[in-house]
């Protein structure tokens, strides 16, 4: 087992990591940049090392300064979290080349997996299927037209370059074909000054759903079900949930089976995910292989029981698998819901400001992985997500009741959050349901905004009596005599007479 | 004692009083008599008649918050009705204007005199209690408008200050 292991990364994350270490008795040092001083994930850590400058690229993007200070603290290894470094395939080379371990896959697997198209083109040479689609290179008019029709309607036109559905555009029938592809493409160049374009099947009610695989390096490949997290806004997931409502056990073992085949086709080793669209006929196919650990990880380690992180470190310091396919078990329901510093009222625009006051639910079955302390600040530099929040029930139900329970007792003051905006959509009839698409946010919540709501008397009540305990001594007014009908009865800047 | 709370472009007015074990409080109309347990500090263990609140209130620099039943309320004290938007606005102007009427006991100023922010320029008496002006923005007393035992109307400035 490693002696030290670098942390690259900062927040929730981090500190989730560090925790993994230190309970192997693995030394940790963290990294951190000017904006991150009492991070959580300093604080915890055995060690940490000021990066300076804020700036992403300055710092926890910089490979130079990272590798750096891995080798000055004699770390074996460097566990890079998500985002940040974790895809990049040069920093998993650096890493390698400096003789520091990658707690990650190989940097081919990275890079393979990065690049999208051949990504797809592997998995379908594996037997996985992936949607129907042409991502070639004819990108004249009538040869995508004839693609189009062989794929058949409705069919999705999208930029190659794309992103936040620009030049996007959903074909329903053959009449509409060529005009979507030319204005696609038209917009696409406008954007992105690329108009390269792909088709693809549309599918009706997608749902996101992955399966977490585990994979050593002596070619042992196992996976631990599914995550449904078709709950997202802009791309963004917001709620993960596993098991899926909508998976069946022959579904389950299916798609099982194809992440399996997958990961081992391409020689894939540490934690991954396979993600898969499902339609309503639960046809699946293969979206794309995320070579990290999954910010949604947490609900595959409730209904498993088992701890990714700690086997990712296991993993890459050479320990074979020894947890086998049929030892895995998924049990009871786990949800996770991603509290962001964005206000709701807002546009959902990130809020920075401080963490005046901070009280995290407890209880039996919920677990918080925080990225903040009271007294932090939040900076405008990083990614806004705060915490995520876990809950774990005996059914589907139980942990709707036991997260909206957790989200009412989440008390985070100073810094506007995404609860408010959470517990609409746990209460949201068709959420309880579960009749959750990736459509599901445009559905019912495009339009949403907090009602707005008056001032509850508890509220002001709350208020008054706070302001009463805690004035200032020397500016309330003091009555000798109390008088409730006296006019004199201001807040602010009396003080009692004679003083001084 | 008068507060008023600033939330989403609304003024609540409230009075709060405290006579021995309980508090008074005041919202339109109607009195609502309270006994609180403050558990830690901004933790409020309100009793109102049979009802019993909780919630938890703090200050940042310019608003309180207050969370309540799971939801959290952003509001800015407003010290008296209507002023506030008006000593934006003025940029202080209207601090320098007694609230009350009463006598002046003590002028601690006097022409030519530079003053900073929160310096304590004039003091009033009224119903045994003292107010204080105080210079809310730096600058140089050009006026003194009251002397010591001076009788002084609500609404009267008691000095100028050029901004420097």
């Amino acid at each position: 087992m490693f002696k030290k292991v670098l942390i690259a990364n900062r927040g929730e994350i981090a500190v989730r990591i560090i925790k993994a270490c230190q309970e192997l008795g693995i030394h940790t040092v963290a990294i951190y940049s000017d904006a991150d001083l009492n991070a959580p994930h300093v604080l915890l850590a055995d060690e940490a090392v000021n990066l300076g400058d804020p700036t992403p690229i300055e710092s926890y993007l910089n490979i130079p300064k990272i590798i750096k200070i891995a080798q000055e603290k004699k770390a074996d290894a460097i566990h890079p979290g998500y985002g940040f470094l974790a895809e990049n395939p040069d920093f998993a080379e650096t890493c390698n080349k400096a003789g520091i371990k990658f707690i990650g896959p190989s940097p081919e697997v990275i890079s393979l997996m990065g690049d999208k198209i051949a990504a797809k083109k592997a998995m379908e040479a594996a037997g996985v299927p992936v949607i129907p689609g042409y991502h070639g290179t004819d990108q004249d008019n009538e040869s995508l037209v004839k693609h189009g029709k062989k794929i058949g309607f409705p069919l999705l036109v999208k930029a190659a370059a794309g992103g936040g559905g620009k030049g996007m555009r959903i074909v329903k029938t053959e009449s509409q074909l060529l005009e979507s592809i030319e204005s696609a493409k038209r917009e696409s160049k406008s954007s992105f000054g690329n108009d390269t374009v792909f088709l693809e099947k549309y599918l009706e009610k997608p749902r996101h759903i992955e399966f977490q695989i585990l994979a050593d390096e002596y070619g042992n490949v196992i996976h631990l079900f599914e995550r449904e997290c078709s709950i997202q806004r802009r791309h963004q997931k917001i709620i993960e949930e596993s098991p899926s409502p909508v998976m069946t056990p022959e579904l389950r073992e299916q798609m099982g089976r194809a992440a399996v085949t997958a990961a081992q086709k391409v020689g894939y080793t540490n934690a991954g995910t396979v993600e898969f669209m499902v339609d309503g006929f639960l046809n699946y196919y293969f979206m794309e292989m995320n070579t990290r650990l999954q910010v949604e990880h947490p609900i595959t380690e409730m209904t498993t029981g088992v701890d990714l992180a700690k086997w990712q470190l296991r993993i890459a310091s050479g320990e074979q698998l020894t947890l086998k396919q049929e030892d895995i078990f998924q049990r009871g329901h786990a949800m996770e819901c991603r509290i962001y510093a964005e206000d709701p009222k807002n546009g959902f625009l990130p809020s920075v400001g401080t963490i005046l006051k901070l009280e995290e639910p407890t209880g039996p079955n919920i677990r918080v992985d925080s990225g903040i302390l009271a007294d932090n600040h939040v900076s405008p530099y990083y990614d806004p997500m705060l915490s995520k929040l876990i809950t774990y029930a005996e059914n589907r139900t139980e942990c709707i009741n036991k997260m909206t329970w957790a989200l009412s007792h989440y008390v985070i003051l100073g810094v506007t959050s995404n609860i408010t905006f959470l517990k609409e959509v746990f209460n949201n009839h068709e959420f309880e349901k579960g009749n959750t698409t990736t459509h599901f946010i445009d559905n019912y919540f495009k339009e949403w905004t907090i009602t707005k709501k008056t001032l509850p008397v508890d509220a002001l009540i709350s208020l008054a009596v706070y302001d009463s305990l805690h004035s200032k001594k020397e500016e309330i007014v003091r009555y000798k005599e109390a008088d409730p009908h006296s006019p004199w009865k201001h807040v602010g800047r009396w003080r009692v007479s004679g003083g001084e | 004692m008068f507060i008023n709370y600033e939330h989403e472009n609304h003024v609540y007015k409230v009075t709060i009083e405290r006579r021995q074990e309980n508090f008074f409080v005041t919202y339109d109309n109607t009195e609502y008599r309270v006994s609180v347990d403050e558990i830690q500090q901004g933790h409020l263990k309100i009793t109102i008649g049979d009802r019993i609140i909780k919630s938890i209130v703090t200050e940042g620099d310019k608003e309180k918050f207050v969370f309540i039943d799971g939801s959290v309320f952003k509001v800015k004290p407003v010290e008296l009705t209507g002023r506030t938007k008006k000593r934006k606005k003025e940029a202080g102007e209207h601090d320098l204007d007694s609230p009350i009427s009463g006598k002046v006991i003590q002028v601690k100023v006097k022409k030519g005199d530079k003053v900073k922010t929160g310096d304590i320029i004039l003091v009033i008496e009224a119903m045994k209690m003292e107010y204080l002006i105080r210079a809310p923005f730096n600058g140089l007393i050009t006026k003194v408008n009251f002397k010591e035992k001076d009788q002084i109307e609500i609404g009267q400035k008691t000095v100028e200050i050029s901004k420097k």
